[in-house]
């Protein structure tokens, strides 16, 4: 037995390194996935260097531009309190506006009023290859991140949390190969769901090609799969190509983030979903039986 | 004693190195423009160890690799498992029948093997159904991306010969400490 071994010691070392890959293959390349113990070990070496390397580069990068904007310093600073000015008077305005928007969305309960708590997180990492699109943020399990979470900023939908270790998660974004959004048409409620392409850009697949996309249109979040709130913008329509036959009609999206100035993200991790209408009913039913209540005592 | 501990701990040493490149790669490189220029440590090492390693440690040491660069990745679990283990076994196939006898040489094999990691993840891509449109991207980065890989892999082979010479790894310093060896074990 140990004789054949080590007569055929080199095709079987052979066999078994062509064997282990191919048995680790995921085949379900959407499914979440954690990372095991001994790739925690590995993150839990890699991950400061990455979020010290990212700091210093902040600092160098932040260091030169101070200096090159001392130049024109004061010049700045008297358009700024102007600025400012200008910002407060309209936040003020804004203020009122909303207070408005509240009253009338109450009055007619046309819409959901979302709530979110989220974690703010810095970009310390992207993906070591450039045919995927993940990054990869300082914030983890001890931060009370968990998979699948959504991952936004105010410009709208980055992606969602698929793997996390106590100070880090790694955040599948838009434009990756891997990522599926469920979305909607702003305009003409056309649904469809968008998929990364690796590229700077996205597709809007099974959209049906009866439905109205045109370009510049805004696509938002369903809110189906329960990851993504609804109504978070993911991107605008760039380029429809709608042939004369089939069943779909091929959509380009350009991500409403701009992947390459992303710096800090907010991390979704309760969504507060109770609608404005249902609380005041709520509210009122409270009362009239506190009332009632107050009524039987007397 | 200290230069055999020294050349047991090359292994451990050089999956340290890997995960700590993988670390200056990923932040270094995270944005754009230089995002465009990013080398691929792990397939500098993996092609060093098909050279320098003998079929068995190198192959283990690929299969580390790869998994430290999966954990820094969304790729698909074990797609980098067979696209590092198809160039590790590539080069080693190539090794044996091409001459390689400078760092030119070298170099150009440094590039076709990075030409070949993308085309097999391009390839493994679409079998497992994900990447229908990864081919304009693969396109893009194919030259480009095996001249950074090129270039790059000219210092980073000499610190490796450096390193394994300091850890009693390489051929010569192999035989400086077997005869050491040899003569402590003689009473010399």
């Amino acid at each position: 037995m140990i004789k054949y071994l080590k007569e055929y010691r080199f095709y079987i070392i052979l066999f078994l390194f062509l064997l282990i890959p191919i048995t680790a293959i995921d085949t379900s390349t959407r499914a979440p996935r954690n990372h095991r113990f001994y790739d925690r070990v590995i993150l839990g070496i890699t991950s400061p260097i990455q979020t010290a390397i990212s700091i210093s580069l902040d600092q160098i990068v932040s260091t030169f531009q101070n200096y090159v904007y001392l130049l024109s310093t004061r010049q700045e600073n008297l358009q700024l309190v102007e600025e400012n000015r200008r910002l407060l008077n309209s936040i003020a305005s804004l203020q009122e506006t909303q207070q408005e928007n509240l009253r009338l969305r109450k009055l007619l309960a046309f819409q959901e009023n979302f709530r979110l708590d989220t974690v703010a997180a810095a970009v310390i990492a992207k993906d070591v290859s450039p045919e995927f699109r993940a990054i990869r943020i300082n914030r983890g399990e001890n931060s009370g991140i968990q998979r699948n979470m959504a991952v936004v900023t105010a410009e709208g939908i980055v992606g969602r949390v698929f793997r996390t270790t106590a100070n880090s998660a790694d955040v599948v974004t838009v434009l990756d190969l891997l990522s599926a959004v469920d979305a909607i048409v702003e305009r003409s409620r056309a649904r469809g769901v968008v998929e990364g392409m690796t590229d700077e850009v996205c597709q809007l697949k099974f959209a049906l090609r009866t439905d109205d996309i045109q370009p510049g249109d805004l696509l938002i979040s369903s809110g189906l799969g329960s990851i993504f709130p609804k109504g978070i913008p993911v991107g605008l329509v760039s380029k429809v190509n709608r042939k004369a036959f089939g069943i779909t009609q091929d959509v380009e999206v350009r991500p409403a983030v701009d992947f390459s100035k992303l710096e800090e993200v907010l991390v979704v991790t309760k969504i507060h979903s109770e609608p404005l209408l249902e609380r005041a009913e709520s509210r009122e039913k409270e009362k009239a039986e506190a009332a009632a209540v107050a009524r039987s005592g007397r | 004693m200290i230069r055999l501990f020294l050349r047991t701990a090359n292994a451990p040493v050089l999956i340290l190195l890997v995960a700590l490149g993988i670390a200056i790669q990923t932040a270094l490189f995270a944005s754009p423009p230089l995002s465009w220029i990013q080398p691929d440590i792990v397939l500098i090492a993996v092609i060093w160890c098909s050279l320098r390693r003998n079929l068995l440690e190198g192959g283990i040491l690929t299969l580390i690799f790869a998994n430290i660069a999966e954990i820094h990745s969304s790729a698909p679990q074990g797609a980098m498992l067979v696209t590092y283990m198809a160039v590790y076994l590539g080069v080693r196939a190539a090794a044996k029948f091409l001459v390689l006898p400078n760092r030119t040489s070298l170099i150009f094999l440094t590039m076709g093997s990075a030409m070949l990691w993308r085309l097999a993840m391009l390839i493994l891509i679409h079998l497992l159904g994900a990447g229908a449109n990864l081919w304009r991207h693969t396109l893009i980065y194919l030259f480009p991306g095996a001249v950074i890989e090129g270039a790059i892999a000219l210092g980073l082979y000499r610190a490796l010969d450096r390193f394994d010479g300091v850890t009693f790894k390489s051929p010569r310093a192999q035989h400086i400490l077997e005869d050491e060896v040899q003569l402590e074990g003689e009473g010399l």
